[in-house]
């Protein structure tokens, strides 16, 4: 019986640091990556379904604070299969030679209450481009939450080449929208 | 022989809307087996707007069948075709409301906004659901054969008036 519960106590042990290390720091169902674009005109809307978040946060301490996100660009859901499968191909994301959209804060800082901005660089497609993201920090349902949204030009990180370039008929600009719940 | 005609409010929305939906009928046939392109995406778009202009022709002509009282039917026709006539052109009237209300549905549930001519922005009926988007793809497209089914009766029908019963039903919708 002792041998037992010391391989249940072992077992739960071993679960547990397995969860602590691949921990997101992101509680996935809370959390969105949701973008909005615009083709002939008429807006679009799209997310990415599996993303990562390395994310240490306090508004006290924001030179100790950054976060990592992590997209797998090929967990994107949109309008068809058959869009998809072209946003995911070479003219777009070339998801086989660039799986991740990855973005690494450099500095955050306060803008009063629950605003803050967070300095980073954002790598999409083998591009790399500074950027500043203005987020708001709260508390959803308990739970800590930062959530914000940015303008991405697609054209700065050659997403849409060739014939998908122009852009009357798929807008240069994509609003996307960010929901991170922060584990406790 | 003189008969009582469509007036001609009634004539001209007749005549539009049919060369409206051999438009989007024709165009949407064409699309739908396109690689995916710019070019597509503009055909898609015009489609869509065919469709809106459709779509609020046909409640507008309704409207106004309801308000104004058709020209009688040929004296000779017996009842049970009277009715079945009526049938006809009721599963055409409801089919020329459900065929654009499906392909609003479909691009709503594709998440794809429709915005008319650029202009007007129509609002999403459902929220973004691939599944839900390729099942009101499906429901388009039948009714739309179901709807290609009811005109060529509807043609054939007028032809055997005009050509077999020789009472010049044709007449009705002339301007």
């Amino acid at each position: 019986m002792k041998y037992i519960i010391l391989s249940v106590v072992l077992v739960l042990a071993a679960l547990w640091s397995l969860g602590e290390a691949t921990a997101s720091g992101i509680i996935s169902d809370k959390s969105s990556i949701t973008f909005v674009g615009k083709q002939m005109g008429a807006p679009v809307e799209g997310r990415f379904t599996r993303f990562d978040a390395d994310i240490v946060f306090t508004p006290a301490k924001l030179a100790q604070s950054h976060a990592r996100v992590s997209i797998d660009l090929s967990s994107i859901d949109l309008a068809s299969d058959e869009s998809e499968s072209e946003i995911k191909g070479k003219s777009w994301f070339n998801v086989a030679a660039f799986p991740k959209a990855i973005f690494e804060s450099t500095a955050f800082r306060a803008l009063g209450g629950e605003r803050f901005e967070v300095s980073g660089r954002l790598s999409i497609k083998g591009i790399t481009r500074d950027l500043v993201v203005p987020m708001q920090f709260h508390t959803v349902a308990g739970v800590q939450t930062a959530e914000g949204s940015l303008e991405l030009h697609r054209s700065d990180f050659k997403v849409g080449e060739g014939v998908w370039a122009d852009p009357d008929s798929v807008a240069e600009a994509v609003q996307v929208r960010f929901k991170m719940a922060l584990k406790p | 022989m003189n008969q009582e005609k469509y007036n001609p409010t009634a004539i001209t929305l007749h005549w539009l809307v049919a060369l409206l939906i051999a438009i989007a009928f024709s165009v949407g046939h064409y699309m739908a087996d396109l690689e995916l392109s710019p070019w597509k995406l503009k055909v898609f778009a015009w489609h869509k707007w065919v469709g809106v202009t459709i779509f609020v022709l046909v409640l507008f002509r309704m409207l106004w069948r309801a308000s104004h009282t058709p020209p009688a039917l040929p004296a000779g026709m017996s009842k049970l075709m009277k009715n079945l006539s009526g049938l006809a052109h009721m599963a055409i009237y409801l089919l020329m409301l459900a065929i654009p209300l499906t392909g609003w549905l479909h691009s709503s549930a594709a998440g794809v906004t429709v915005v008319y001519f650029n202009v007007l922005t129509l609002p999403d009926l459902v929220g973004k659901d691939k599944a839900l988007s390729s099942l009101f793809k499906e429901i388009h497209e039948s009714l739309n054969w179901a709807l290609l089914g009811l005109v060529i009766l509807h043609v054939a029908a007028a032809l055997k008036h005009q050509l077999v019963d020789k009472d010049n039903l044709l007449n009705r919708m002339r301007w």
